[in-house]
């Protein structure tokens, strides 16, 4: 009788491992489909035109921001 | 594993700068940590060699020197260099020696500092001073009675050096970039393994954004006259244009420069700053590597130039 619950509980055992290394090694959700960038024709230096990407609203943030710097005091 | 994006943000060279890896895990975490202060001691140390308002810094002495050759730190040595290369390329429209011109014009002392006075002229002072570099032996000079203000260059040159430092702390480094004040350096990949995301601010909007630019490495610069202004009223500004030795009259608002290197982005954003739009084109279109967006006061911006750069695209996005 202790034979057959040793198993049992082995069996269980291997099952919860099974279950929580499924459950920590679950894919990644995929990412939301990023809507399509368009070109737009811009016109450029000297008048000509240029292809321009033109990268739909998004709500994915800047990483970074370009300005003029701005003055901090020490 | 998750990857993220790990930043450190601090002040130096008189404005808000930060610092910013890609990493892996938390495995990444400590070498992450050493990168970015390694970003930050190395910013530190540019701005003790480079800055005009620390009288103690290598450029403070090099301007006190009076035309005899003085041994300097190599990062004086290097922005020099470029600072001249930056000159012959762009035709004299970023000068590093403006600097008594601008002390005329009121810039005179670090900017929280300034108080409001007239300007005065710069009598005796022209454009284009000798710089002579001796790399080998750490050695620069420039002629008696000309100074040298690196402002136009120093941020850019800063947050490319910075860049470095994090690659050499860190040599398996998956992606960084050093942000001075909205001069930016830029390498490898971001978290989402796409291209840096750079906005760029609308200055004549608060709060908005032009639109952002996609970059995969590089450079990014703006330059305007939106802000640092000074003198009675707030009626100056800091862009001096050498054939005058005066705040420049003609140039956009802002302009925003992508080139090779942050140093580069800089000292061409300097030159466009100061030139008319048919101009900032010219030169642009004289610069292949070189991209610009060019901002005036009123009006519709201007992209400026293609962007040929290996894997570098400019992507904007026009405000509605």
């Amino acid at each position: 009788m202790t034979r057959v619950w040793t198993v049992v509980l082995s069996v269980w055992a291997m099952l919860a491992i099974v279950a929580v290394l499924a459950w920590s090694q679950r894919p990644a959700p995929a990412a939301a489909p990023q809507p399509a960038a368009q070109t737009l024709v811009v016109k450029g230096a000297n008048g000509k035109q240029q292809l321009v990407l033109v990268q739909p609203g998004t709500a994915t943030a800047p990483h970074a921001t370009t300005s003029t710097s701005g003055v901090v005091k020490p | 594993m998750t990857r993220r994006l790990e930043r450190l943000e601090f002040r130096a060279v008189g404005t808000t700068c930060a610092a910013a890896v890609t990493t892996g895990g938390p495995g990444d975490l400590r070498r992450a940590a050493r990168a970015l202060s390694a970003a930050k001691a190395e910013v530190a140390a540019c701005e003790r060699a480079l800055s005009r308002f620390d009288p103690a810094s290598d450029l403070s002495l090099l301007n006190a020197a009076e035309g005899e050759w003085t041994a300097v730190d190599r990062r004086l040595v290097e922005s020099l260099r470029l600072a001249i290369r930056m000159r012959e390329d762009t035709g004299g429209r970023f000068d590093p020696t403006v600097l008594p011109a601008l002390v005329a014009a009121g810039y005179d002392r670090s900017f929280e500092q300034l108080t409001p006075r007239p300007a005065r002229s710069a009598h005796g002072w022209r454009a284009g001073a000798t710089i002579e570099v001796d790399e080998q032996a750490g050695c620069v000079r420039i002629e008696a009675g000309a100074a040298v203000d690196l402002g136009g260059i120093g941020k850019g040159y800063a947050a490319t050096r910075a860049l470095e430092a994090m690659a050499e702390a860190w040599p398996a480094l998956p992606g960084g970039l050093v942000d001075l004040g909205g001069d930016l350096a830029i390498a490898g990949e971001t978290p989402e393994r796409g291209p840096w995301r750079i906005a760029i601010e609308d200055a004549r909007t608060p709060g908005a954004t032009l639109g952002t630019l996609l970059l995969h490495g590089g450079g990014v610069a703006t330059s305007g006259r939106d802000r640092r202004r000074f003198g009675p009223d707030g009626g100056l500004h800091h862009l001096i244009d050498p054939a005058t030795g005066r705040p420049a009259a003609p140039g956009p608002l802002t302009v925003t420069v992508v080139a090779p290197t942050a140093a580069e982005a800089e000292g061409h954003a300097t030159a466009v700053a100061i030139s008319t739009r048919e101009a900032a084109a010219a030169h642009v279109a004289a610069h292949p590597r070189v991209a610009a967006l060019y901002v005036p006061a009123e009006g519709e911006p201007h992209v400026l130039g293609p962007l040929p750069l290996a894997r570098q695209r400019l992507v904007v996005r026009v405000a509605a």
